[in-house]
């Protein structure tokens, strides 16, 4: 899911970026450190939409560099247990196979296939329908359902599964 | 010899100012170069903190301390030899402590300093606020 927040952090500032464009060059590297950075609580942080406001700077002895609170609003993704989401698949093997959704990997274990769908080893390792009318390969897109997240502080994984109604291969690369 | 030099200078530097000197050493700068810069939202911001501060007057000394000079003179020479950008005219310095100490007297330098009092509350005071003495006893500041 994605969320709209307000998050502050303390930037350091190298002294040669002072002057006039001391905010410009604040926020440019406030962006450089901050997007595409995960953090267990908030999740991905996929872009900062705006400033709210940069607090006074505090000198820091010794080094000259200055830390400035900075306020700033951002989209945040983060994955529940539960979710719904659509996901491209980037890697099938027997054990499963895993897929993509943005930044987020997520692993659908064979067990949480359906039972009809059966492993095809080859060059191009899929998971087909005993008919071959569905098959699950690398670059499918599929929807899936979230069951289980592991948070750590700098990274999150999912597992998923596509046993349930209206989950599966929604549009395949090979038929397409 | 030097040494008694300094201590003269010193002597005539506490007799100067009118109120005692409760306060040393423990100042923070606190950066506002966004103030000389940008006038505009940040003075509004800083206003309103200021506002919150100002409610009962400042009472320490307007005389800026040998102790502020020196942190701020060291602090603000080694930005500038970190290529922060210099606040004045130069006329050919190169040195970064005298480039800073130009800054002190042409009062440009942007810091603010935090004086902490015994009871753990501050007062801030801008260093263009302040009345400057540099070893020589020339005044600088203070209208």
């Amino acid at each position: 899911m994605f969320f709209h927040i307000v998050l502050e952090r303390n930037m350091q500032l190298h002294p040669r970026h002072f002057g006039r464009n001391l905010r410009e060059n604040l926020v440019a590297k406030l962006m450089k450190d901050v997007e595409g950075t995960c953090s267990g609580q908030h999740g991905f942080v996929v872009a900062i939409t705006g400033i709210e406001n940069i607090g006074k700077g505090l000198i820091r002895d010794g080094t000259g560099f200055v830390t400035f609170p900075v306020k700033y609003q951002c989209v945040v993704f983060r994955p529940f247990k539960g979710e719904i989401l659509e996901a491209v698949v980037t890697m099938v093997n027997k054990m499963g196979f895993f897929a993509e959704a943005g930044p987020v990997q997520i692993f659908v274990s064979n067990h949480l296939i359906p039972d009809d769908m059966e492993f095809q080893s080859g060059d191009m390792p899929n998971y087909t329908t005993s008919d071959g009318s569905v098959k699950i390969q690398k670059d499918s897109e599929v929807r899936l359902k979230i069951i289980g997240t592991r948070v750590d502080a700098t990274e999150i994984f999912c597992i998923g599964t596509i046993k349930d109604d209206f989950l599966g291969v929604i549009n395949d690369p090979a038929t397409a | 010899m030097a040494d008694e030099d300094y201590n003269d200078l010193d002597m005539g530097y506490e007799d100067e100012p009118p109120e005692p000197e409760i306060e040393e050493g423990a100042e923070e700068d606190v950066e506002n170069i966004n103030n000389d810069d940008l006038p505009g939202d940040t003075i509004g911001a800083e206003d309103k903190e200021e506002q919150a501060q100002v409610e009962r007057p400042r009472k320490t000394s307007k005389f800026m301390t040998k102790y502020e000079r020196a942190r701020i003179l060291g602090t603000r020479a080694l930005q500038i030899s970190m290529n922060a950008p210099v606040m004045v005219e130069l006329e050919g310095e190169t040195d970064p402590l005298e480039i800073a100490m130009k800054e002190l007297r042409e009062r440009k330098i942007p810091f603010t300093i935090r004086r902490y009092l015994p009871d753990g509350s501050y007062e801030d005071w801008g260093v263009d606020e302040l009345i400057v003495e540099d070893s020589w006893k020339r005044q600088v500041g203070g209208d």
